[in-house]
Formats: structure tokens, C-alpha cells, sequence
């Protein structure tokens, strides 16, 4: 039952997210043109390359949000309302997101095309980095809550949130959270403007929309382990619990896809200097 | 328990599966992946099997090492961006050696432990995975600090020194 209501949460707030995206984007409060624009994908034709590896070319899209879902399913929305409270949930978080570098390997891989493939390799050389950068703060939320599971570290903030506790690890993991989800400044795997889409070049139709959903997905499951580990999750006055989770993490979601349109993009040599 | 059976003989076929599949290919990226999978297949078998912690890290570390593995395959392998054609075998008739000794003492076992009553008593229940992460870290600081400590120290010189030699070749 926990999985039907926080599917349905999930949906909802991947809609709302839709919606600030598009609004960031155009400048203009239209809540109806994601469901229109998913439809509009779902009629076109979906083009698969001359000579892909379809394999992986057809895996991709699917294993990106099924690693956003699995990451999703052990952050805990409220007190009981969690899909899976594994005892060792905070390093299960960090499990699941790596598969989105090998989600997105093989969908520059996949179509034999020269610009996704250096997208796709440019993506994994990023998140190699950053990695380690959504674990190792994890490391120090783990001590304060003397456990690896997501309702324990929610509970450990009650005297004191653990953006204002370790700050440090807060602004490490955030800027981590950005860049697994390949959000500006971030998005030289994507860039636009530059390698024609990137691994998201080739895709169309149908395996586009998994591909947007499977991103949107990832945003909230990021924003809301940000809001679970850093923001004290579920923990507030007045509001219900879920409300104070949901809160946070749209708050998250939303800074995280504005934010960074004020910021230049960083490229590979900035990173390598 | 029949469903942990079912689940234990899939998550173990799977993984023999793309371990067949990382060398019957010809794309280093194919073969890369098909490790990756094969080890996360492992890691199934170690949830499968109860140990939480050591499931969810084997499927964590190997996927984060299988990418990197790759990504040097392809930079430093005659193979540019891992488009060529590839054989992935090497020194077959040693490998054959070995597998055919590695299958017969499987089958030496086997039979072993079917004459001699199988692995002994199962034990009735796993602690729970709280109570598993708690005794492994009482482990790791206590009787096996040392030797963690050591392996730690290590790879961090070899990780300093690896950069300094970097940097040096670089000026």
C-alpha cells in the first residue's frame, strides 16, 4: 500500500516539477504543456539509428529511471511511509545513482553516434568525480545518526537540521546532487548548444519521453534526499509530515533547476587544470 | 524460503550468464558492461543471501569501478573509443587448462558434498541487517582496525604518489 501511495507522490511531484521546468524555461505559468508535450512524444515516430548497439541503445532509458525509483524507494516521505527501510539505506541511495553514469554510458554508447558517445564519456570522466562526493558527506550524516538507515538520519535532526550541523557536507552533497543530474552548470554531458543534445541527440518519440521522465524523476529522488538527509525530512511544526518532506524537496527541486541558469557552464578543462 | 531459493538460482545464473557474455563479444564497452553486470548479479545474490551491507556495497563499488575500468580501457587500449573489433580472449590454451581443472574440482565438490551429507546444519535465522551493520563496524574498529588502517594508508601514498608522478611527466 506504502508503494501505491508514494508512486502517486511521485507522480504528482514529477508533474510539478514538469511544470516549474517548463515555467524556468519559457517564463510563462502554463500547467498543461507537460502532459501535452508527453503526448505530443508518445505520436511521434521514434527513430532508431542506422546501426545502433540496441542493446544498449533500448536498455538505456529504461535503467535511468529505474535507478531514480530504486534511489526513490528508500527515502522516506513521512514515519511509515517509505517503500523499503533498509537497514543500510543511505549507502542503497548512493548505490542506485551510480547506475545513472552507466545508464548514461550506454546511451551514448548505444546509437554509434560520435557526439552522444563523447557525451557519454564526458558524463561518466564528471561523475566519477562527483561520486564520491554524494558518499563521502553521507559518511558524516551516517555518525551523527549512529545508523545507515534514511528514518534514523531523518530522526537524529530533531534538535538540529544537518545543513546548519555540517554545512560543509550540505553544500559538498548539493553541488554532488547537481551534477548526477547533469543540471546546468553541470550539463557538458548534455550541453546544449554544443554536442547537438548529447546522449539525449539520438533518442526521439517514445524512448525521449522515458528519458525526460527518467531526468525529472532523478531531480526529485536528488531533492528529496537532499531534504532527507540535510533538511531533517519529515521534521515541523503545525504541517503534517509528508507535507514538510514534500515541501522541502520541491523547494530543493525547484532551486536546483533554476539555480544553475545564473551560473557558466564548467567544462572539462576547468576541471582539469 | 523456496522464493530465496528461486531468487539465490537466478541471481547465480545471471551472473554466470554475462560473465559468459564478457568474452563472447568483440566491443570492449559491451564486455566492460557485461562485468558490471555480472558482479551486480552478485551483489543480488548477497541480498538474496541476507547480507544486506555487503550486497548493497558490491552493487555500489562495481558499478562505480566497472565505469572507470572502461573509461581506461578505452583511453589506453589499441581500440579508439572502443569501436574496433576486439577479440577478448588471450592465452587460451592456459585458460582452457584452468577452466577444465576449475570445473572438475567444482564437480569434485559436488559430489563430495553429496556423499558426505551437504554443508552441515543451516543456520535458523541471519541477524537482523541493523544488527549485521552494527557487529561489521565494531569489526572494523576494533580487531581488524589495523589491518584496514594499513590497507587505507597504503592506497592513500600509492593515490599521492601516482598524482606527483602525474604532474611531474606533465612540466
Amino acid at each position: 500500500m506504502n508503494a501505491v501511495w508514494m508512486g502517486l507522490a511521485w507522480l504528482a511531484g514529477i508533474y510539478l516539477l514538469a511544470v516549474i521546468e517548463e515555467w524556468g524555461a519559457s517564463g510563462r505559468f502554463r500547467p498543461t504543456v507537460p502532459l501535452l508535450a508527453g503526448l505530443a512524444h508518445l505520436g511521434r515516430e521514434s527513430l532508431v539509428p542506422r546501426r545502433p548497439d540496441r542493446l544498449l541503445f533500448e536498455a538505456a532509458p529504461p535503467l535511468l529511471l529505474v535507478a531514480a525509483l530504486l534511489a526513490a524507494a528508500v527515502l522516506p516521505l513521512a514515519p511509515g511511509l517509505i517503500v523499503v527501510d533498509l537497514a543500510t539505506g543511505a549507502l542503497f541511495v548512493n548505490a542506485a545513482l551510480v547506475y545513472v553514469a552507466v545508464a548514461l554510458v550506454m546511451a551514448g554508447w548505444g546509437p554509434d553516434a560520435a557526439y552522444a558517445m563523447v557525451a557519454g564519456w564526458r558524463f561518466l570522466g564528471q561523475l566519477v568525480a562527483y561520486a564520491m562526493l554524494i558518499v563521502m558527506p553521507l559518511t558524516a550524516v551516517a555518525m551523527r545518526a549512529a545508523s545507515l538507515s534514511t528514518t534514523a538520519i531523518v530522526a537524529s535532526q530533531a534538535a538540529l537540521p544537518n545543513a546548519l550541523a555540517q554545512p560543509l557536507g550540505f553544500v559538498l552533497f548539493a553541488l554532488a546532487a547537481q551534477a548526477t543530474c547533469f543540471l546546468p552548470p553541470f550539463d557538458a554531458p548534455v550541453a546544449p548548444g554544443e554536442l547537438a543534445g548529447g546522449v539525449l541527440g539520438e533518442y526521439t518519440g517514445v524512448r525521449l519521453a522515458v528519458v525526460r521522465l527518467a531526468r525529472l524523476a532523478l531531480v526529485l529522488t536528488l531533492a528529496t534526499a537532499v531534504a532527507v538527509f540535510y533538511l531533517g525530512g519529515w521534521l515541523g511544526p503545525v504541517l503534517p509530515p509528508a507535507a514538510w518532506t514534500a515541501t522541502k524537496a520541491l523547494a530543493v527541486a525547484a532551486a536546483m533547476l533554476v539555480a544553475g541558469r545564473f551560473v557558466p557552464r564548467l567544462r572539462g578543462e576547468h576541471t582539469l587544470a | 524460503m523456496a522464493v530465496r531459493l528461486v531468487a539465490v538460482a537466478l541471481c547465480g545464473l545471471a551472473a554466470v550468464w554475462f560473465g559468459i557474455r564478457v568474452f563472447r563479444t568483440r566491443s570492449m564497452v559491451r564486455s566492460a558492461l557485461a562485468l558490471l553486470f555480472a558482479m551486480a548479479a552478485l551483489g543480488g545474490l548477497f541480498l538474496a543471501l541476507e547480507a544486506e551491507f555487503l550486497g548493497v556495497l558490491q552493487l555500489m563499488m562495481m558499478a562505480t569501478e566497472m565505469a572507470v575500468m572502461a573509461i581506461f580501457m578505452v583511453m589506453y587500449m589499441m581500440d579508439p573509443g572502443g569501436l574496433g573489433q576486439m577479440e577478448m580472449t588471450h592465452q587460451k590454451r592456459l585458460a582452457r587448462g584452468a577452466g577444465a581443472l576449475g570445473g572438475l574440482g567444482a564437480a569434485a565438490l559436488a559430489v563430495g558434498l553429496a556423499l558426505g551429507g551437504g554443508w552441515g546444519p543451516i543456520s535458523a535465522a541471519a541477524p537482523s541487517p541493523a544488527a549485521q551493520n552494527h557487529d561489521l563496524g565494531i569489526e572494523l574498529m576494533e580487531r581488524s582496525m589495523m589491518i584496514f588502517e594499513t590497507a587505507g594508508v597504503t592506497i592513500l601514498v600509492a593515490m599521492v604518489a601516482a598524482t606527483a608522478v602525474a604532474l611531474g611527466r606533465r612540466r
